[in-house]
């Protein structure tokens, strides 16, 4: 533990530690044993010190108190935790079994045929499995490792690699689903790419996830070694049903110097989802971080992408938006660090709720004493579609260097009457005015997304501003 | 052998963003003369008017800008000020929460000969404001917020009756738009050559500000490049014919160039 | 020596992080004070000398609001939610541990305390101050007593609260205003605490003294209501500044806080735009040098329709010192029309200052506009190329800037004895400060 720690020496301690111990603490031990943690990590036939972390995040998780800022997650039912532990019994579900406005989601999307089946059941994994197996060949001819990480722990080559980085981004104190992730995750991908490879196609993980069947408490390990390059997509905008409705995966990701990489997910969970995600990315010197993350669906989210800039000259960006449509709480938005000097973030988010949803930008900048002539600029504008919704804006800046220019700029408000009078006035309906206007705020985020997920994407925003979901 | 000019700028080129606005520009000003850049707009005057005074938003990419014998090139903007150049703005910028007082304070500290105490300072600040027709109420004001556009230029012209710079480079490009504003600037530039032996530089296209002036030479510029430099009669010939057809003389220079 | 620590002081309505350390700060006050006494009203009989009270304008305001109201239920999402909620504990899950209603959503504790705040209506349940509570009791235990001030309809007035410190003890001032409709009132507050008796507080002891002032403030329908608070205290002393408001039909407050000096200073005010069309505008300048800290908490809340807020803050942060500053602002549901901005701009002068920033804004309407911005770091480029073209180099400007703060203060002082103290801070900072400066406001 205490060497894997080093790697993040560098950061201030006391930024992970939740600290508000005068929280009452709540027990929930109930269902998730140390023997269930064993019995997990025996299947899988871990290396030991994967067990031993596991039995220590799992003290840890113990111990630790729900978050008491955000959406609640009372709903939740943590006192069978083990029931969204326990690998999951009901994969096989039938096509019948999922929900109505899924599937009538996957029809106006036109999700390809092949998905669709395969998301039916396992028959019909062959077709994912192929797409997967594909762009691995054309990734290993470049020296692209990618992998399931439980596979690539089996592989001496890899396994000290792995035990040298992995959860030591997110530590397992950092909060309590991230050390009930410590505890339980299973599946996930691991990703190396070698000095000074640059791929020029994106790799995906949304076959390789469904594959594992392990989508609740996956980790995601990717090492973009100096001078490389590399764009992962995360996620796809399919929708995704899960039998249990807690996710808690992590995703940790370390950049190179001069390297660069690109995360860019679409999260749309069914909405009996409670979406408490961690990522992370550390930058080296002059290398780059971008985030792009989109967040539909589930009934609760908890989403906040966080760059650690520890290299001179690194950079972030993150481009987000959320759409909170009814029943829905999401909190979403990101955190960066900037721990060297001439760092710099961007963020630019959109926020969008409608039909009593709630939707919460919360974000932190932290600019610590090394990162003298570090820039941050953060941009995020909230739409409300109507008067029952809900939108905040919380972004906290602690800046403790000289010579620095952060600036921060927000504004809620809704579609101006003016601008739906004027579209109609040219003959467009209202709603397909609205859905215009919606669409053309989120443009900043699909324009940075592949086209097929852009697409995608306006096709969501059209199907949440219909009301035929949710 | 002539005596070497207070200004002497010499084969300069200069960009901003990577793109060349200025190219090879020569200009020399010897000292206590009048001079007046003018052209259409976009032609680059102001450009040099912020290059001479060391403006980071620009690059100096190749030539000399010589003052008082001193490289001038590598010297941040309060060097230049200190050593004698005086630019000024449209307008001043506007700074809340820094009194105008504080600021014309904080301009003259450590000046030989300009250094001001309590007493002495506010004396002179009152001299100014009468010579300027200007209420000493402003002084209080903070720097530059909500004032006219009247008021804007009489604190400029304070600052140039202040700090009685060798080399006063005026960029009134747009003054002429407002006659307040113009009749403030004649009477700072009248006091400021009275009161020293000043140098000018008066950036504009608009020549009714260079009436009732005694204009030495005058410099035209169009696409970034000095194109004519004549006496005062071209001024009157400025008014009459316009711009056009210098403007129509550098295309035809282009258009050859490109061949 | 032991403390006093009022806890969870400043609290932001809508917590973050809370290894961030900025949902709330924690006060440090010498337990073992001597009540002080130096406290000094100086206003006309007119306005001391009054029938009105702040619990009565908030009762009269109560039955104004409640006649209008309209009965039908709310089955707004959130509402249900709170409610749902309040019905006890895991209401919402079903047995089998599938969640039961999914058209609800499930809101943070800020969210349902919010809503059902909301929809209560309860003018004086809801009333609060920027501090908060303890900080409020505290005060209010040690001014003693509680003066009124208040104007008759439509009658004008000015009053001066003078609050000096001294080593070794808690002076406080507790205040309620009340203007009565179409009626101005002025108020200035100034806190001070001389440097004289102050020798020991710089040798680490813990802060020598205490001073404060707690204010709750009425607006009644259509005033207009002034608020300027100096404080000008010696490194050495703790100054505590709380201040509630509420505001009537088409009141106008206009809010001034002066930060200049103080060891620990905490400010903190809520406004509840109650009424349609009130507006409040907060005008905040502060000034940190040395090892001092600066605390800001401002919430304003805007119910009633077509309100407006302004919260403007300027500062300059020297030295190691520490400022956080909370801004919320909160469109409840019901404020149509309604428009909400926050900025700040701070200059970091010095290495090793630490500068924490949340501006918020809380929506819960959506024919509103909120913005809010914040510039942190160093004097922007336009500013500097200016000031540099007239000679102040960049070193020099950042001394501009800490001096401007005081000299704009001293020039803006509303009396002799706060421009003495404003002169007397500035020449702890800088040398000659009170002399070049003399005569400058005749």
């Amino acid at each position: 533990m205490a060497k894997q720690r080093t790697e993040v020496a560098d950061i201030d301690r006391t930024l992970y530690d939740i600290t508000d111990s005068e929280e009452g603490f709540e027990r929930l031990d109930a269902g998730l044993t140390p023997d269930i943690v064993r019995e997990i990590s025996e299947r899988k036939d871990e290396p030991e010190w994967m067990l031993d972390f596991r039995l220590k995040s799992l003290e840890i998780y113990r111990k630790m108190p729900n978050p008491t800022w955000g959406p609640s997650i009372q709903g939740l039912d943590m006192d069978h935790i083990v029931t969204y532990v326990k690998p999951n019994t009901d994969q096989q579900a039938t096509w019948d079994e999922v929900p109505d406005d899924i599937k009538n989601t996957f029809e106006r999307l036109g999700i390809p045929e092949a998905e669709r089946s395969y998301l039916a059941g396992v028959g019909a994994q062959y077709d994912s499995e192929l797409v997967y197996h594909n762009m691995q060949d054309t990734a290993a001819k470049m020296g692209i490792v990618y992998s399931g990480i439980e596979e690539a722990l089996h592989e001496p080559a890899w396994e000290a690699l792995i035990r040298s980085k992995f959860m030591t981004l997110i530590p397992p104190t950092d909060h309590k689903f991230a050390a009930l992730h410590g505890a339980v995750w299973s599946g996930g991908s691991f990703v190396y790419v070698p000095k000074g490879v640059k791929l020029d196609f994106p790799l995906q993980s949304y076959f390789r996830l469904n594959a594992k069947g392990a989508g609740q408490f996956e980790h995601t390990l990717i090492i973009v070694e100096d001078d490389a390059d590399l764009h992962f997509i995360e996620g796809c905008s399919a929708p995704k049903y899960n039998v249990a409705n807690l996710h808690a995966g992590a995703v940790e990701l370390f950049v190179g110097k001069r390297a660069h990489l690109r995360y860019s997910t679409i999260e749309n969970w069914s909405k009996n989802m409670y979406n408490l995600n961690t990522k992370r990315a550390r930058v080296d010197d002059e290398g780059e971080i971008e985030w792009i993350s989109g967040s539909f669906g589930s009934h609760v989210g908890y989403l906040y992408p966080m760059s650690v800039l520890n290299g001179r000259k690194s950079r972030s960006s993150f481009t987000g938006i959320t759409f909170a449509g009814a029943g829905q709480n999401l909190d979403t938005g990101c955190k960066v660090v900037l721990n060297a000097p001439d760092t710099s973030a961007t963020v630019e988010t959109k926020g969008i709720s409608k039909g009593g949803g709630i939707q919460t930008f919360r974000s932190s900048v932290v600019v610590t004493p090394k990162a003298e002539g570090a820039r941050v600029s953060v941009s995020c504008a909230s739409l409300m579609l109507d008067d029952e919704s809900r939108s905040d804006t919380i972004p906290a800046m602690d800046v403790r260097a000289k010579n620095v220019d952060i600036g921060h700029e927000a504004t809620i408000g809704r579609i101006g009457d003016d601008k739906i009078f004027y579209l109609m006035s040219r003959g467009v309906p209202e709603e397909e005015a609205r859905a215009m206007i919606v669409n053309g705020f989120a443009n900043p985020v699909a324009k940075e997304l592949p086209l097929e997920y852009a697409v995608e994407m306006n096709n969501l925003i059209k199907l949440e501003m219909e009301g035929a979901i949710g | 052998m002539p005596i070497s000019p207070l200004l002497s700028v010499d084969g300069l080129t200069a960009s901003v963003d990577e793109k060349t606005i200025l190219h090879d520009v020569n200009l020399n000003i010897p000292a206590g003369e009048t001079h007046v850049l003018m052209g259409p707009n976009g032609a680059g005057k102001s450009t040099l008017g912020h290059l001479i005074m060391g403006d980071p938003a620009y690059t100096q990419d190749a030539g000399t800008i010589l003052f008082d014998g001193q490289d001038m090139s590598d010297l941040s903007p309060d060097k230049r000020s200190r050593a004698g150049i005086f630019l000024s703005f449209q307008a001043p910028v506007e700074i809340p929460g820094v009194p105008l007082s504080s600021f014309l304070r904080a301009t003259i500290a450590g000046r030989p000969g300009l250094e001001m105490r309590g007493k002495e300072f506010r004396r002179r600040m009152k001299e100014l404001c009468a010579e300027l027709d200007m209420d000493p109420a402003y002084l209080n004001r903070e720097l530059g917020v909500g004032f006219s556009g009247g008021e804007k230029k009489k604190v400029e012209m304070l600052q140039l009756l202040l700090l009685q710079p060798k080399l006063a480079i005026l960029d009134e490009t747009d003054s002429g738009l407002d006659v307040d504003a113009l009749g403030v600037v004649s009477r700072g530039m009248d006091l400021y050559r009275k009161s020293t032996d000043g140098t000018l530089l008066i950036i504009t296209h608009n020549t009714r500000i260079l009436e009732h002036l005694d204009v030495d030479r005058v410099h035209v510029m169009v696409n970034g490049r000095v194109v004519r430099e004549d006496d005062a009669s071209l001024i009157d010939w400025i008014d009459e014919n316009g711009f056009e057809s210098f403007e129509r003389a550098a295309e035809n220079d282009a258009a050859e160039n490109a061949r | 020596m032991e403390q006093l620590k009022i806890k969870h002081a400043s609290a932001m309505p809508a917590p973050t992080w809370s290894w961030l350390r900025m949902n709330d700060t924690e006060i440090s006050l010498p337990a073992a004070l001597a009540r002080g006494g130096d406290i000094e009203i100086e206003a006309p009989d007119t306005l001391l000398d009054t029938a009105s009270t702040f619990e009565g304008a908030l009762a009269e305001l109560q039955e104004h609001l409640d006649a209008k109201r309209a009965n039908a239920t709310d089955d707004r999402a959130c509402v249900r939610a709170a409610q749902m909620d309040q019905e006890g504990a895991g209401g919402r899950e079903t047995s089998d541990g599938s969640l039961g209603d999914l058209d609800t959503p499930a809101l943070s504790r800020y969210q349902k305390r919010a809503t059902l705040e909301e929809v209560a209506g309860d003018v004086t349940r809801a009333f609060e101050t920027g501090i908060g509570m303890d900080a409020r009791s505290y005060l209010n235990f040690a001014a003693g007593e509680t003066v009124t001030i208040a104007t008759e309809a439509g009658s004008t007035g000015e009053a001066t609260i003078r609050v000096t410190g001294d080593a070794g003890t808690t002076v406080a001032a507790s205040i309620d205003a009340v203007a009565a409709p179409d009626s101005s009132l002025s108020l200035t507050i100034a806190l001070d605490a001389a440097p004289g008796s102050s020798d020991d507080a710089s040798s680490n002891q813990g802060p020598a003294g205490v001073i404060g002032s707690e204010l709750r403030v009425f607006a009644g329908a259509h005033s207009h209501v002034d608020v300027t608070v100096y404080v000008t205290a010696d490194a050495g002393f703790v100054a505590v500044d709380d201040s509630g408001y509420v505001l009537d039909e088409g009141a106008r407050v206009q809010v001034r806080h002066i930060v200049l000096g103080g060891g620990v200073t905490a400010t903190g005010m809520a406004a509840d735009l109650r009424s349609d069309t009130a507006r409040i505008d907060i005008d905040t300048r502060y000034l940190a040098s040395g090892s001092e800290r600066r605390d800001f908490n401002y919430v304003v809340r805007h119910r009633g329709k077509r309100t407006i807020s302004n919260i403007i803050a300027n500062g300059v942060l020297a030295g190691s010192s520490k400022k956080c500053l909370r801004g919320t602002i909160d469109l409840v549901h019901g404020c149509k029309g309604s428009e909400g901005t926050e900025r700040e701009t701070v200059l970091i002068a010095d290495e090793g200052v630490e500068n924490k920033t949340v501006p918020t804004i809380l929506c819960d309407e959506d024919d509103v506009a909120g913005n809010h911005g914040a510039t942190i770091g160093h004097v922007r480029p336009e500013q500097l190329f200016y000031l540099e073209s007239r000679g102040v180099s960049s070193e020099d400007a950042e001394a501009l800037f800490i001096r401007a703060k005081l000299e704009d203060a001293a020039l803006s002082a509303p009396d002799e004895r706060i421009r003495a103290a404003i002169l007397r801070l500035g020449n702890r900072l800088i040398d000659g400060f009170a002399e070049e400066l003399e005569g400058d406001a005749a």
